[in-house]
């Protein structure tokens, strides 16, 4: 099988697998329990978390909060501190281009909450424009949340730049998806109040991601319960799932650069190949991150086109894995201004370190031929 | 600052300049430690010399590096440099591509002419490279308040640009001003003690006073925990947990409970004086500070100190707590001490302890029972940690 849809999902780490199950073992105490095996499970979490706060130069101002992944990790950022710091003022900025877990949770609270959303507009290479963003801010903006790394394209927004402009407004809040750059694409996180990480993305474990926050910022919590996390995400910690987080970034951010050039080299071989081929169109621009390449088919359907190649044995996304299943078009895409053959005719090819040169070869050779059969 | 352009780092000396013949000790003592508080950055290498030591960060990113240094007692102030060979011409095109990489508007230049043989005097070398700068770029030179200081330090070798002194933590090399033993209950005020003498120059071994089931094991865990943040300033830490339960019951057992605490104050100057001698530290220290809770009274503190001649260290018996307070939070100990376990001086609290006890009082309390013997088993049954900053075995596999 060539795998081509890493920023789906990855397969596991066997090193992280096998110290979940150690801990599934030796560790499954409640690490609210007094005692002492509770509490070395918490002693086990608390080690977990400073782990993590060190492999971004973070100091002990930001928290880490354990969560069942991406989705969760937005919502309670986004409707936690909306809902929280509403009497502050009703207005929230986000873009066009979000993961829907984002994007939708904004819209609810804009339908439900009665709260004033502005969607920024992206430009040409799927970035948001500093100017927008700059118009965009008023003095009752609470929230601004803007996606690091494009899920669909892999265009990289000037996270940096923007803090500087939402910062002159010190009661707005920053979040940043930040689940397709986090140890991927350097970025420094003292630059965002609110970002996020899952763990399958990393080959980590499903059900597993995280929120960093600044410790003055308090979410509404989305459960009540026993105040577990500090309060922002009740229930029991999965100690395992939670402790192992911490190993997954680790074996991530240790290869950061390493990783960087070598899905870099395919990227490249890639592009190179496909620009050839009359009938493809691609998507992601020149600076895109280059785990991401993301290409348009103008003669063919896109979806029949990704089902010829898994027959192949060769697994790409149309879309993104969490709208592919809609046969809609791609909203990135439409936002990008793109026709609509262009943005519902999307194949996305996602790398990791595993993938090879090899792999690239073999995949032109049998994209090709697909079609040409097809033609 | 722009960190992707510089290749080392180049570490001034503090008060040690000034510390003639025992200079030489103090610069290899800073040598080992900047070593071993850089420990895990595999691939740096190290140039330890009278003047200054540079450190070749062969390619490695000094964002961490960098923080981790703020923390080495010993450094006077640490900058990033390029090191670069001394050709004029080579050094106005980098000082030009440095300042473009800044992009900020105003400069100025400081050159330093280390190696007197160099042809061109400080002055000149100064007016030449702004010139370049002046004409190729829209920089203004502005010598009162300049956006960017450039400054060049000529060698007999090389020549090293750099743009930003940052502080470094002061004080001495820690080791050269000896080892003294710190009473370490998990408050807030013995990490900061600690952190204090440490920044001295002083190592310190750690005691702790446990009195299981009475105190939670989970004290072990926080003073663990604690040390391992006073691990930025003292790489390896020795914590010997003297069990404390039979000495402190017998305590209870035979004085008054109003001088209770003023008893068990001089068991555990007892004990730590006994192992200060077995590890060869020469002073006790600990977070007392003047006042804050009746054994602290000064008072007290005599009838205390009464037991041993060893110099006692109270590097914060001046402080208020909230000084207290905000270096424990600087030194990122607050969080850990205020975890809410009984200690051994909070578990029995009596309702009145005395703020003034009497000696007298205190000797005919002591001698009803032999202390001495419960002491020796203390010292005896004393179990030693070493906490570093690496991960114990049992967790490596799990982090």
């Amino acid at each position: 099988m060539i795998y081509f849809d890493n920023a789906a999902t990855t397969s596991v780490n066997r090193e992280v697998l096998n110290a979940f199950n150690d801990l599934c073992v030796k560790h499954y105490g409640n690490a609210a329990s007094n005692h002492k095996y509770g509490q070395d499970s918490n002693r086990l979490l608390n080690m977990a978390r400073d782990q993590i706060l060190k492999l971004f130069n973070l100091d002990n101002d930001y928290q880490v909060i354990f969560t069942s992944g991406a989705t969760e990790s937005n919502n309670i950022a986004i409707k936690g501190v909306a809902l929280a710091y509403q009497n502050r003022g009703k207005h929230l900025i986000t873009t066009s281009v979000e993961h829907p877990s984002v994007l939708n949770a904004f819209k609810q609270l804009e339908e439900e909450f009665g709260f004033s959303l502005t969607i920024l507009p992206v430009n040409e290479s799927g970035c948001v424009n500093l100017d927008d963003l700059k118009n965009a801010m008023r003095n009752d903006t609470i929230l601004v949340s803007i996606m690091h790394v494009n899920n669909e394209v892999g265009s990289v927004n000037d996270i940096e730049k923007m803090s500087e402009i939402i910062h002159c407004y010190p009661k707005c809040f920053f979040h940043s998806d930040t689940t397709q750059g986090i140890t991927k694409i350097p970025l420094n996180y003292k630059s965002l109040d609110m970002f996020i990480a899952s763990s399958h993305k990393l080959h980590g474990l499903k059900g597993s991601g995280m929120l960093i926050l600044k410790k003055n910022i308090r979410p509404l919590p989305l459960f009540s319960g026993g105040g577990q996390e500090d309060n922002i995400r009740s229930g029991t910690n999965d100690v395992p799932r939670d402790v192992v987080l911490a190993k997954t970034m680790r074996l991530e951010m240790e290869k950061t650069n390493s990783n960087y050039e070598h899905v870099k080299e395919i990227n490249n071989y890639l592009r190179k190949e496909l620009l050839e081929i009359e009938e493809v169109v691609i998507n992601s621009p020149n600076d895109a991150s280059p785990y991401i390449l993301n290409f348009s088919l103008t003669k063919h359907k896109a979806s029949v086109v990704v089902e010829a190649l898994s027959l192949h044995d060769i697994m790409v996304s149309t879309i993104s894995a969490c709208s592919s299943k809609k046969n809609e078009k791609s909203h990135v895409l439409t936002a990008m201004n793109k026709n609509i053959t262009i943005s519902s005719n999307t194949i996305r090819l996602s790398f990791d370190e595993a993938n090879t040169i090899e792999e690239a070869k073999q995949f032109i050779q049998i994209f090709k031929n697909i079609l040409n059969e097809l033609r | 600052m722009n960190a992707a352009m510089y290749d080392h780092i180049m570490v001034r000396f503090g008060e040690l300049s000034t510390k003639g013949k025992n200079k030489k000790d103090f610069i290899f003592r800073l040598g080992d430690n900047i070593r071993n508080a850089l420990k895990e950055f595999n691939g740096l290498t190290y140039n330890v010399r009278m003047d200054h030591i540079y450190i070749n960060l062969n390619g490695l990113d000094p964002t961490p590096i960098v923080e981790r240094l703020k923390d080495v007692s010993g450094i006077y102030s640490f900058s990033l440099v390029l090191k670069t060979n001394t050709d004029i011409e080579n050094l106005k095109s980098l000082t030009l591509d440095i300042l473009n990489k800044e992009n900020k508007k105003t400069f100025k230049m400081r050159a330093k002419r280390a190696d007197k043989l160099y042809p061109i005097i400080s002055d000149d070398i100064n007016r030449q490279i702004a010139s370049h700068v002046l004409k190729n770029s829209s920089y203004k030179v502005d010598v009162h308040n300049p956006d960017v200081l450039v400054s060049i330090t000529i060698r007999e070798d090389a020549a090293y640009i750099f743009t930003e002194d940052i502080m470094g933590a002061g004080g001495y090399p820690l080791g050269v001003g000896g080892k003294a033993i710190m009473m370490m209950s998990g408050g807030i005020d013995s990490p900061v003690a600690s952190y204090l003498l440490m920044k001295r120059g002083v190592a310190l071994e750690c005691v702790h006073f446990a009195a299981p089931p009475y105190t939670n094991a989970a004290v072990i865990d926080k003073i663990k925990d604690l040390c391992k943040e006073l691990n930025r300033y003292q790489a390896k830490i020795k914590v010997h947990i003297v069990p404390f339960t039979k000495l402190q019951e017998n305590i209870y057992k035979y004085s008054n409970e109003s001088y209770a605490i003023t008893i068990m104050r001089r068991m555990m100057y007892r004990i730590s004086e006994r192992l200060a001698d077995k590890y060869k530290c020469l002073a006790i220290a600990n977070g007392e500070s003047v006042g804050q809770v009746a054994s602290q009274t000064l008072a007290s503190m005599k009838v205390i100190n009464d037991v041993t001649t060893m110099p006692i260290i109270r590097p914060v018996a001046i402080f208020d707590k909230t000084e207290i307070i905000k270096i424990a939070k600087k030194i990122k100990t607050y969080d850990i001490s205020i975890r809410p376990y009984e200690d051994c001086c909070t578990i029995f609290a009596p309702k009145n302890p005395k703020t003034a006890p009497g000696l007298e009082e205190v000797l005919a309390f002591e001698k009803k029972w032999d202390f001495e013997s419960d002491i020796e088993e203390c010292v005896k049954n004393v179990e030693t940690i070493v906490v570093t900053s690496d991960l114990e075995d049992k967790d490596k596999n799990y982090l």
